[in-house]
C-alpha cells in the first residue's frame, strides 16, 4: 500500500506571522476605532471631559433637528446622483476611448487626470469657475446674453453643482473599469452577432451591456462608496451652505466634531451614515445574485 | 547565516531606539527645568527657536521646547493633552475657547501671579488683560494677551478723492456713513452692473458685531445667556441689512462669493470695509491700494465708546510644575523679548515697549503714521467682545459660515428670507445652542 504523503513545505503558523503584522494594524487602526465610535454614539464627549454616557440622547436630537432630514436627503440625492452620473459617463467615455485612433492615451490621461488631482485644489478651480461675476463661466454666459444661475450659493442649484464637480472629477476612474470590461468582450462574440445580423443597437443592448453586467455591478458598488466621500469637495466650495443645502452626513460629522466639539453627537451621525451605507451596499448584493451574469 | 544576520540588525534597531530614550532621559536630567510651549503656526519655527534661546540665555537653568501643531489640528491635540491632564506649561489660546476653558478647570489661574507682579501694567496694557477676564465671564485672570486685534473702518482714499467726499472721521455719524456709502457706489461703464459699491460686508462677526457695539447694542443679553437681540442690535442689523436691499450701496453675500472676504476691498470693489485691523499686513504688500483707517462710526444709541476687540493670548496648564518660570517665559513670549516683526502688521503688541515705540508707527510706512497711532490709541480703549461657550457654532464660525448667525444674515442679504423671519428662526435654533451650555 502506498502511503499517502502530504506536500507541506512550512509549518501551519508561517502564513499566520506573514498576516499578523497587518492584523495588527487592522486591529488597533480599524476595528478599536469602529468599536470605539459605537460607544461614543452613545455619549457626550467634548474631548476635555471624559465620556459621559447618555443613552439615546444623540440619536433623539437627531431626529428633532429640522435640518437633519434634509442632509440626510442631501446624502441620498447626491449619491443618486453621482452614482447614475459616474457610471453613465464612464460608460460613454469607455465606448469613446475604446478604439485604436492615434492620441487616445493622451485623452485616457487627460480623462484621469482629475481623478488624482487634489479634490481641494479642484474645489477651489471650480468655485473660481462658477463664481457669480467674476467667475469664467458667468462671464463666457454673460457675453451670449444668458444670467447665469447662483450655483453655489442657490439652494436649488447647489447641491447639484457639487454632484456635477464629484461626477467630472471621478468619471475618468469609472471609465478605466468600464473600459477592463469591455475591452474583456470577445470580439468573435461581436463579429458573431454581426453575421447574424444584428444592428449597432441590438449589439449594445443584448450583447455588450449583458456581459457587461459583471463589471456594472462592481462599478455600482464602487460608486456607492464613493458617492460618501464628498467632504473635501463641499469643504473648499460651499461649507455645507447656503443653510444646508449641500451639507451632506460626512460633511456634518465633521462640523460637529472639529468645529463644535460635540464628539459623541458627531459619532452617532457617522453610523447612521453607516447604516445607510450598509444597506446600500447589502442591497446591491442582492440584486447582483440574482441579476448579474458572470461570464463563465 | 541570514538568520543571524537577520537577528543581529533588529536586535541593532531595537537597542538604537532605547538608546535614543536613554539620551533624551540623560538630557532631561541635567537641566533643571523644562517647559513645553505650543503654538499653531508652523511658519514661526526658526523665528520660535531664536525667540527661545534668548530667553534661555537670559534664564540659565530653564530650557523650553516648543511644538508647532498646524492650526487645523491644534486644538484637537490640546483638548487631548487637557484630557489626559498633559497640557503644556505655555500654550496658544484664542479667545474663543477662554470662557469654556477656564470653566472645566484647564488654565491656571493667573491672580497670584498678576498681584505679585507690580510692574506688570506699567509693561503691559491693563485694558487688554482686562478684557481677557470679561471674555472669561470671571473676575480671575486667565490669560496672558500678546496681541490685539479690533475692527476698524477702512476706506479707499483714491475713491474718496475722485468722488469729492471728505475723507471719514472718528465722529462720523450713520448718516454721514450711509450717504457717504450711497454717492460711493457707481457703475462706472453704465452697463447696469454697479462695478464700485460704498460698502462690503456680510454676515461675519466682525462685520456684523462692529456695528452693534457701536450702537451700544448686544446680540446675547448676558444675565439670561440667551440670543435676543436688543433694539440697538435690531437696529444696527436693519441698517446694515437696509444698505444691501434698499440702499444698494452694498452687495449682497451671494455676489462677492466669487472672492474671498478680504479680497474685495483692495480689489477696489468697494470704498469701505470694516473687519479686523491684521489686515494692514497684506496692504503692505499692495502698493497701489491707497487705504486708511478709523474708527467704526458710532451709532445713533453709541453713548460711551467702546472698542470691539479680542485678543491672541498664552494660557498656563493648572498642573504646571514650574508656574513662576512658566509664567517669566509667557510674558517674554508675550512682548518682553519679541520684536515688532514677530507680530502681524495690524495687531497690537500688548507689551507697550513695541507699541508705543517708533518703529511701530511706521510699520506701514511713513505715509500711514496715523492709521498705526489710531491702533495704538485703541491699545487703551474700553473692549468688549462677542464671545459665549459653543460661539462657534451658533455664531457661525470658519467651516460653519454658511449655517449660524452668519447664514442666517447673508440669508436675508441674499433675499431669501424676511429679516423678521429669519431673526425669529435664528432665536430658535440658536438658543438650542446656548441651552446646552449655559443651563
Amino acid at each position: 500500500m502506498q502511503k499517502t504523503k502530504t506536500y507541506k513545505w512550512h509549518s501551519w503558523y508561517t502564513p499566520w506571522l506573514f498576516v499578523f503584522p497587518t492584523l495588527i494594524g487592522l486591529f488597533f487602526f480599524r476595528f478599536i476605532p469602529i468599536g470605539a465610535s459605537l460607544y461614543l454614539g452613545f455619549t457626550d464627549w467634548n474631548l476635555i471631559r471624559n465620556p459621559e454616557f447618555i443613552g439615546l440622547d444623540n440619536f433623539r436630537e437627531m431626529f428633532a433637528d429640522p435640518y437633519f432630514k434634509l442632509i440626510v436627503w442631501n446624502t441620498l440625492s447626491l449619491t443618486f446622483w453621482y452614482v447614475v452620473g459616474s457610471m453613465v459617463f464612464g460608460f460613454l467615455l469607455a465606448c469613446l476611448i475604446n478604439n485604436k485612433m492615434k492620441g487616445m492615451n493622451f485623452f485616457r490621461a487627460a480623462i484621469y487626470m482629475p481623478v488624482i488631482t487634489s479634490s481641494v485644489a479642484l474645489g477651489i478651480v471650480w468655485s473660481w469657475i462658477l463664481g457669480p461675476r467674476f467667475g469664467l463661466l458667468d462671464i463666457l454666459l454673460t457675453k451670449v446674453g444668458i444670467t447665469a444661475p447662483y450655483w453655489l450659493t442657490d439652494e436649488r442649484y447647489a447641491l447639484g453643482t457639487i454632484t456635477f464637480v464629484q461626477v467630472w472629477k471621478m468619471a475618468g476612474y469609472y471609465m478605466i473599469l468600464f473600459l477592463a470590461g469591455l475591452q474583456a468582450i470577445s470580439s468573435d462574440v461581436i463579429e458573431a452577432a454581426i453575421v447574424d445580423g444584428a444592428n449597432t443597437r441590438q449589439r449594445i443592448t443584448r450583447i455588450i451591456i449583458p456581459m457587461l453586467s459583471p463589471t456594472v455591478f462592481f462599478v455600482l458598488t464602487v460608486a456607492i462608496m464613493d458617492a460618501f466621500k464628498n467632504f473635501e469637495l463641499i469643504h473648499s466650495m460651499t461649507h455645507g451652505g447656503p443653510k444646508n443645502a449641500t451639507n451632506t452626513l460626512v460633511y456634518d460629522v465633521y462640523l460637529n466634531a472639529f468645529m463644535y466639539y460635540r464628539v459623541g453627537y458627531a459619532e452617532a451621525i457617522a453610523y447612521v451614515l453607516l447604516f445607510i451605507v450598509g444597506m446600500l451596499t447589502l442591497m446591491n448584493f442582492v440584486i447582483k445574485k440574482r441579476w448579474a451574469q458572470p461570464l463563465e | 547565516m541570514k538568520k543571524i544576520f537577520l537577528i543581529a540588525i533588529v536586535a541593532l534597531l531595537c537597542f538604537s531606539v532605547f538608546a535614543q530614550a536613554q539620551s533624551e532621559k540623560a538630557a532631561a536630567e541635567t537641566k533643571d527645568v523644562t517647559l513645553e510651549w505650543w503654538t499653531w503656526d508652523p511658519e514661526m519655527i526658526e523665528q520660535n527657536k531664536s525667540i527661545i534661546a534668548a530667553f534661555e540665555a537670559q534664564n540659565p537653568g530653564v530650557k523650553v521646547n516648543n511644538t508647532i501643531v498646524d492650526s487645523k489640528e491644534y486644538w484637537t491635540k490640546l483638548r487631548i493633552q487637557a484630557q489626559q491632564k498633559r497640557l503644556p506649561d505655555v500654550f496658544t489660546l484664542s479667545s474663543g475657547y477662554i470662557e469654556e476653558w477656564a470653566s472645566e478647570g484647564l488654565l491656571r489661574n493667573l491672580d497670584d501671579l498678576v498681584k505679585n507682579d507690580p510692574s506688570l501694567f506699567e509693561n503691559f496694557y491693563q485694558p487688554i488683560w482686562d478684557v481677557t477676564k470679561s471674555i472669561a465671564a470671571s473676575d480671575h485672570y486667565y490669560a496672558i494677551p500678546f496681541a490685539l486685534v479690533n475692527t476698524v473702518l477702512y476706506y479707499n482714499k483714491d475713491m474718496f478723492d475722485q468722488a469729492g467726499i471728505a475723507y471719514p472721521t472718528d465722529d462720523w455719524t450713520w448718516d454721514q456713513f450711509l450717504d457717504a456709502a450711497k454717492k460711493l457706489t457707481v457703475d462706472k461703464d453704465n452697463d447696469g452692473k454697479i462695478d464700485q459699491y460704498g460698502f462690503w460686508f456680510y454676515g461675519r462677526y466682525a462685520h456684523a458685531e462692529s456695528f452693534v457695539f457701536a450702537n451700544n447694542g448686544s446680540f446675547v443679553d448676558r444675565k439670561t445667556m440667551r440670543f435676543a437681540p436688543d433694539a440697538n442690535a435690531q437696529k444696527a442689523l436693519r441698517m446694515l441689512t437696509d444698505m444691501v436691499l434698499v440702499d444698494k450701496s452694498a452687495p449682497a453675500q451671494q455676489d462677492m462669493s466669487a472672492l474671498k472676504n478680504q479680497q474685495v476691498f483692495p480689489n477696489g470693489l468697494c470704498a469701505m470695509w470694516v473687519d479686523g485691523g491684521w489686515y494692514i499686513n497684506d496692504f503692505k504688500k499692495k502698493s497701489d491700494l491707497n487705504w486708511g483707517i478709523v474708527r467704526v462710526p458710532q451709532g445713533p444709541d453709541g453713548g460711551k465708546r467702546v472698542t470691539y476687540a479680542w485678543p491672541d493670548s498664552y494660557a498656563l496648564s493648572p498642573n504646571t510644575a514650574h508656574p513662576e518660570e512658566a509664567w517669566k517665559f509667557a510674558k517674554f513670549v508675550a512682548g518682553e523679548g519679541l520684536t515688532l516683526d514677530q507680530f502681524m502688521a495690524g495687531k497690537i503688541p500688548a507689551y507697550k515697549g513695541l507699541t508705543e515705540s517708533e518703529a511701530f508707527l511706521t510699520l506701514a510706512g511713513e505715509e500711514h503714521r496715523a492709521d498705526m497711532q489710531l491702533l495704538k490709541d485703541m491699545a487703551s480703549d474700553e473692549m468688549t467682545t462677542s464671545y459665549t461657550k459653543g460661539w462657534s457654532e451658533w455664531r457661525g464660525y470658519g467651516a460653519a459660515d454658511s449655517m449660524g448667525l452668519n447664514g442666517t444674515i447673508d440669508g436675508i442679504t441674499n433675499g431669501k428670507v424676511t429679516y423678521d423671519k429669519a431673526m425669529a428662526d435664528a432665536e430658535t435654533s440658536i438658543n438650542k445652542v446656548l441651552s446646552r451650555y449655559y443651563k
